[in-house]
């Protein structure tokens, strides 16, 4: 950083000390830029020709803090009358104050009429002698006060308060359909308008309602099962927020393939019985398609409690290894592996109906064959 | 100022009736007014708002704006004092002095020593050591 001379090393100070204020001083560097222009404008009309960078913010910042003290000078002796505002006696008593480090004529003075006092001679001279200089640029009037959007209360929405203690006052609360997806264990983004657009199209085929299960089947190469309402929802969910718009399809774009996380499976069995009730209204059977073939791996992978759903088609990585040895168990439990009671058959009503719909199952199997034979044309997160 | 306005009546200066206070500082106002400060009523208010100044008279700020600029000359002609005195000191071939160092730059050397007249402290960073009194204490330094 040495440039040999200190009247050349401006320039580079230029880039340093902007950065390193951008963290700084948060919103001020407006004022700070103006008082800077003020400065250089008056050093110049003094007889400067140039400036060194670091010097003329430090002048600035001094300038800048000469305002504030006066001010809170001021302040402090309206305050003292007991007035809330200033006035001119105020701000002479301030500016005397700023005037005895370097003084001034009657400072010593201990009863004189604030209007008489050196202060106000000294600036009156000094607006005789010194020709204004106008200030470079029109400055609009700041700080910007930025309008809050407040959001409606009761009343402006003409609602009821839902309880008694709630006045009718208070802002309203958000529509249920903001928040009802917001209980997916996972984590992925939540889309409401995919959701809202997904219900209506009651479709015969596999309603993508979760976008776990939007996940899931893209994940099984699902070009075959394009349903109508997939598409809408992109483009909705697209216009609406780009960080809640629905998975690629397979051909849209190239992405790594990586190994699905263990809990994915474990958890949606366990968790999302809110949710899959929801839409056992809609179509019982689609959680359970969609979970076939997963559950067919977790089958084939239910003796070796080590190895995880790496077994599950991807491309060669080191497996992650959890331990999934009591998941497992309930799961098989839960497909009829292990014997289980009538109580177990109840609590889990959605795995109760994969007796019926067998071609669906038959279905999702084969997805499951044809993607274990082409493993590269898998869609992959 | 305008003692000139005090009415007869009144002979000790206790008696000077509030009109005339008034009138001495309204038309010292006046004068301002007719000066517009290189410093922008804008940023003065911002600063004096920051620090709790209340004031809807925009005159007050004027006038703090008319000090500050004063203050800020002040410090400049010191610093320019200082650069010039610094420029005539300097044992340099002429050529050179007319050329380039005929150009007066602000730099933080100058303003620290005017600064400290009026009580403000700086130090700064050196970043080089070309001269062999960086580093120094700046009150054992001589130039």
């Amino acid at each position: 950083m040495s440039n040999g001379n200190g009247k050349t090393g401006k320039q580079i100070e230029q880039a340093g000390p902007t950065c390193r204020r951008k963290k700084v001083s948060g919103g001020d560097e407006f004022a700070q830029a103006i008082a800077k222009i003020a400065v250089a404008q008056v050093c110049e009309s003094k007889g400067f020709q140039g400036f060194q960078q670091s010097a003329l913010e430090t002048m600035s910042d001094v300038t800048a803090r000469y305002i504030m003290s006066i001010g809170k000078s001021a302040n402090s002796y309206a305050n003292l009358a007991g007035r809330a505002e200033c006035n001119i006696f105020d701000v002479i008593q301030g500016l005397e104050d700023m005037g005895y480090a370097q003084g001034f004529t009657g400072a010593s003075d201990i009863d004189h009429w604030l209007e008489d006092s050196g202060v106000v001679r000294e600036i009156s001279q000094f607006v005789n002698e010194v020709e204004p200089v106008m200030f470079a640029h029109p400055i609009p009037p700041f700080p910007v006060v930025k309008e809050r959007v407040l959001p409606p209360s009761f009343l402006q929405k003409g609602e009821e308060p839902p309880d008694d203690h709630i006045p009718a006052w208070l802002p309203a609360f958000p529509d249920p359909e903001t928040f009802s997806q917001s209980a997916t264990v996972n984590g992925r983004g939540t889309e409401p308008h995919a959701t809202k657009v997904e219900n209506d199209n009651s479709n015969g085929d596999r309603p993508l309602l979760n976008s776990q299960q939007q996940i899931v089947s893209s994940m099984f190469g699902n070009t075959a099962m394009n349903d109508p309402a997939v598409p809408k929802a992109n483009t909705v969910a697209a216009e609406s927020n780009p960080f809640l718009a629905a998975p690629l399809k397979f051909e849209d774009k190239e992405v790594a393939s990586i190994a699905p996380p263990a809990k994915f499976f474990n958890n949606t069995v366990a968790s999302d019985i809110p949710i899959l009730e929801n839409f056992v209204e809609n179509e019982p059977i689609s959680v359970l398609e969609t979970f076939a073939p997963a559950i067919e791996a977790i089958k084939s992978t239910c003796s070796d409690s080590r190895e995880d759903q790496t077994k599950f088609p991807v491309k060669e990585k080191p497996t992650v290894r959890f331990k999934v040895g009591t998941k497992n168990k309930f799961l098989a439990r839960s497909i009829g592996l292990i014997p289980q009671n009538e109580e177990h058959n109840k609590t889990l009503p959605w795995f109760a109906m994969e007796d019926e719909k067998d071609d669906r199952k038959r279905r999702a199997e084969k997805i499951l064959r044809e993607s274990l034979e082409n493993p590269d044309q898998l869609v992959q997160l | 100022m305008n003692q000139n306005q005090q009415p007869q009546q009144t002979s000790s200066s206790e008696g000077r009736s509030s009109a005339d206070d008034d009138s001495a500082l309204s038309d010292f106002l006046s004068s301002l007014t007719d000066y517009t400060p290189t410093i922008p009523d804008e940023l003065v208010q911002h600063y004096l708002a920051k620090s709790g100044f209340q004031c809807p008279d925009v005159r007050l700020t004027r006038l703090v704006a008319v000090a500050t600029q004063k203050f800020v000359a002040e410090v400049a002609g010191d610093a320019l004092q200082h650069c010039k005195a610094r420029q005539a000191s300097i044992p340099k071939d002429k050529r050179d002095r007319q050329q380039k160092d005929r150009r007066l730059v602000l730099t933080m050397e100058d303003l620290s020593k005017a600064l400290r007249e009026y009580g403000v402290n700086l130090r700064h960073q050196e970043y080089f050591a070309d001269n062999p009194s960086t580093g120094m204490d700046p009150a054992t330094r001589d130039e």
